[in-house]
């Protein structure tokens, strides 16, 4: 991994060491642990009353109840689980396009998200998807012991599902950290990466020169994963164009996230500052 | 014979072009930008306005279509005029034949300067009709007319310089006359123009001279002094400053004379030999200078012809004074063969293929006569006669038929001569001298040295042997043919009609005549003061083909042409932006 990289994970580190991951409304389910959990469980704060029914802990008979009704009655308490957070990384070649802070920008997004789940004592893992998805290494530690990580792939998140799908918990929380540039349905993608979770957050990652079409006049693109090229002759109407069609690929996002229950969000990765606000409101983070 | 522009400054318009191909370069230049994506650039539908997916210029045609446009455009802009092949003027052009043009200047030989600047100015004109005229002591024309490089080259060989003069405003005229005053004239000499040639219309006037000093001769002579040969050279300084030069004079390959000869500016010097009678031809030189033709000379042995004489004269008295009159001519050679002319006091002709017969009609009832005595002084035997005053005592005899009077007086023919078929003459004179005082007068010897000349005159061979460049050599022959060759080895065959032939030699140098009766030689040499004297020799340029309006007269405008090809260029270019495939 480059040092650049190790130097951008580090500072996502110190930003996320601020904030914790907020626990969503869903309740969560994981492990037993030191968070409460949507279920019943044996910790100490009260969830409900129910008949007792054979094979229940006789612990939990409320005899109090039991007293006045002459009913046997189970006290519930909620468990206590450790909850989890998949982050599911986009390694394309296009997440680390030249001139833009977008490789960097998704990086410490990535390890503030990993330093805020620590804080909240969640579990978490860091998916990197390029053929196919494939786990960092060291991902269960501190972003800064992260490793492993290459913007090097030339597929997109949809591709590498159907090489290797990565074996995400069931019902914690997954984060999506990519550009979304990929022609394809959405609504596909986020039934993949929704499904079993307790929430997912879409978290769009772009760079200025994705949102600004480039000056008027002759240019040669050349897409950074496939190498592809092509010549157009760009004045206002095409920006116009383009300005749509980046718009209407974003809401068709939003509605799939909708639609599978996920949250969508785009940053800016040249505006990290404005990137925290953002976060916070969504109520992704929470200050520690 | 280039196209005329009639507004050059139009030109500036050809900006345009370097503006367009910047136009269509700048166009075709993509900046490389690197996208997360193509396909958000893909989604969008191609425009036919704005022009999304930009194609390079797949067909150039366009491009070199309006390069194309824009250019004759530009040329229409102008007012362009063309000179057509029925339009061009034929050009004529005057060399300076002149000896002159062979001295050596500092960048060059005069001639060969003249021909290769000639040679730069036609190859890039565009002339159809070229006409030489070589400007000698008379003009002449050169070869004849011509339409190509190579014929002109090859006619510029016969470009001599030999010349002891040149006519050039003559030669201008001449040029102007055969092209009925509408050629283009081209002068190519070592001097300036004449005063009224320097601002003529259509005359170019490119001199390629040098002002240098020189020496040279200016005068020789060979000439009989009793056993003698008498040789004159007459050696003359043209320059401004003091010079010396060598003098060698070699006979039959033998040095029989050197000399240092010192002059100062402007002087002539003569130097005289006495040579002994029967020397071979002499050559003279002198040293090195600019002009070579003037440091040479060669002077043949005098010709010594006389006249074999026969006096038949019964009356002694007459007789004596006839032998008296004939030896004072000098011209009488003795009588070794058949006379060639006889005098005689009786009637009959004499006999002989050759002889003249000069008969003396002298009778006892000759009457005196006092004049006035007519006398055709244009005919050999009448030349310096003068009988005012004189008698001349004639017979009264009809005057004899076929002769042609020479002396009258009144109706009576005094001398009268007749040519018979064989070509021999007959003088008949009607003269009584013991009852005239014509004997006591230069008169008589007068008659007899124009007789003995006459007849010498028509003896077959050369009058002379050293002329001057320029000069006719007369030629007699009785023979059947004749053959002059030059001394570049031409062999020339000269027709003979009645025996008498002129020969005009230009070129210095010896002259060898064959013919059936005898074979004979001449020298030619370069001898011309104005021509040896080179301080006027310049070299400049004058004149100008013609002017701006008069050219325009020549040249048809070909607007129409170019604003012509510029419509359909543009027809084309609106086809092409509409159905062809290269729009962008």
């Amino acid at each position: 991994m480059q040092a650049a990289f190790r130097e951008h994970l580090v500072r996502g580190e110190e930003l996320g060491s601020r904030y914790a991951l907020a626990t969503p409304e869903l309740a969560l389910s994981g492990h037993s642990g030191q968070q409460l959990g949507r279920r019943a469980g044996n910790s100490i704060d009260f969830q409900d009353y129910r008949e007792y029914q054979p094979g229940d802990d006789l612990r939990s008979i409320d005899w109090n109840v039991y007293a006045r009704t002459d009913k046997l009655t189970i006290k519930l308490f909620r468990e206590e689980v450790n909850p989890h957070l998949d982050i599911i990384l986009d390694c394309s070649q296009s997440m680390n396009l030249a001139e833009t802070e977008k490789g960097s920008c998704a990086l410490r997004l990535a390890a503030m998200l990993g330093m805020a789940a620590e804080n909240a004592r969640f579990t978490h893992a860091l998916w990197c998807g390029g053929e196919g998805f494939r786990r960092a290494e060291n991902d269960n530690l501190r972003p800064s012991a992260w490793d492993g990580i290459e913007y090097h792939s030339n597929r997109n998140l949809d591709e590498a599902y159907a090489i290797l799908p990565p074996r995400l918990r069931r019902a914690g929380m997954r984060v999506v950290i990519s550009d979304l540039f990929w022609p394809g349905n959405p609504t596909t993608t986020m039934r993949r990466f929704s499904e079993g979770a307790a929430t997912t957050i879409v978290i769009q990652v772009v760079a200025q020169a994705d949102i600004t079409p480039p000056e008027h006049g002759n240019i040669h693109l050349i897409d950074s994963e496939s190498g592809e090229s092509m010549q157009m002759f760009i004045d206002s109407m095409v920006e116009q164009r383009y300005r749509d069609t980046l718009k209407q690929h974003q809401e068709s996002w939003d509605a799939a996230c909708r639609g599978c229950g996920a949250r969508f969000v785009t940053l800016t990765a040249e505006q990290f500052e404005d990137m925290l606000i953002r976060l916070e409101e969504i109520e992704l983070l929470v200050p520690a | 014979m280039f196209p005329l522009l009639t507004y050059p400054l139009a030109l500036i318009g050809i900006v345009s072009l370097p503006i367009l191909a910047a136009i269509y370069l700048m166009r075709n230049r993509f900046r490389r930008k690197t996208v997360s994506s193509l396909f958000l650039w893909q989604l969008q539908e191609r425009s036919k306005e704005g022009g999304v997916k930009v194609q390079n210029i797949q067909v150039p045609l366009i491009f070199f279509l309006e390069l194309l446009i824009l250019a004759l455009l530009v040329i229409a802009a102008t007012g362009p005029r063309w000179q057509f092949g029925s339009n061009v003027r034929p050009l004529v052009i005057v060399l300076d034949d002149s000896a002159s043009m062979t001295a050596t200047t500092s960048k060059g030989v005069v001639r060969e300067l003249a021909i290769k600047a000639l040679t730069e100015a036609i190859g890039s004109q565009r002339i159809l009709n070229f006409r030489i005229i070589l400007a000698g002591q008379k003009p002449s024309l050169l070869g004849s007319p011509m339409r190509t490089m190579d014929e002109l080259q090859e006619t510029l060989e016969n470009w001599n310089c030999h010349a002891a003069a040149s006519d050039l405003p003559g030669a201008v005229a001449f040029g102007r006359e055969i092209s009925r005053d509408d050629a283009y004239v081209l002068v190519l000499t070592d001097q300036a123009p004449p005063q009224q040639l320097a601002d003529a219309p259509r005359l170019r006037w490119w001199s390629f001279g040098e002002a240098n000093g020189n020496i040279g001769f200016v005068n020789v002579a060979r000439s009989l002094a009793e056993e003698t040969d008498r040789c004159l050279f007459e050696v003359a300084n043209f320059s401004d400053s003091f010079q010396n030069t060598r003098l060698e004079v070699r006979a039959g390959g033998k040095l029989i004379q050197q000399k240092e000869i010192e002059l100062v500016t402007n002087a002539t010097k003569r130097i005289v030999l006495n040579l002994p009678k029967g020397t071979p031809a002499v050559v003279a030189t002198l040293g090195d200078d600019a002009m070579a033709a003037d440091n040479s000379a060669q002077l043949l042995s005098p010709l010594r012809k006389r006249v074999r004489v026969s006096v038949a004269i019964e009356d002694s008295d007459l007789a004596r004074l006839v032998e008296r009159s004939l030896e004072a001519t000098g011209l009488r050679a003795a009588l070794s063969t058949a006379p060639h002319l006889i005098i005689h006091d009786q009637p009959g002709a004499p006999a002989g293929s050759n002889t003249w017969a000069f008969q003396i009609h002298s009778t006892e009832g000759a009457k005196s006569l006092s004049g006035p005595f007519v006398i055709d002084s244009s005919h050999p035997l009448g030349r310096g006669l003068a009988l005012n005053g004189t008698a001349w005592a004639a017979a009264p005899v009809t005057n004899k038929s076929g002769f042609l009077p020479i002396i009258t007086s009144g109706q009576q023919a005094l001398l009268s001569v007749n040519r018979d078929i064989i070509g021999r003459h007959r003088i008949f004179m009607n003269l009584n001298p013991q009852l005239s005082t014509v004997s006591r007068t230069p008169n008589l010897p007068i008659l007899f040295y124009n007789l003995l000349h006459w007849r010498r005159a028509e003896m077959a061979g050369l009058e002379d042997v050293n002329f001057r460049p320029g000069t006719d050599v007369r030629i007699r022959t009785d023979g059947d043919f004749l053959k002059l060759t030059h001394p570049d080895g031409h062999l020339e065959e000269l027709g003979v009609g009645d025996g008498r032939i002129i020969a005009r030699a230009e070129v210095p140098g010896l002259y060898q005549v064959e013919a059936s009766d005898g074979d004979w030689e001449f020298a030619i040499n370069f001898l011309a003061a104005e021509e040896s004297d080179l301080r006027a020799g310049t070299t400049a340029k004058w004149g100008t083909w013609e002017t701006k309006a008069e050219a325009r007269r020549y040249y048809s405008s070909v607007l129409w042409l170019f604003v012509l090809l510029g419509l359909l260029g543009i027809v084309a270019h609106q086809y092409f932006v509409t159905h062809g495939r290269s729009r962008v």
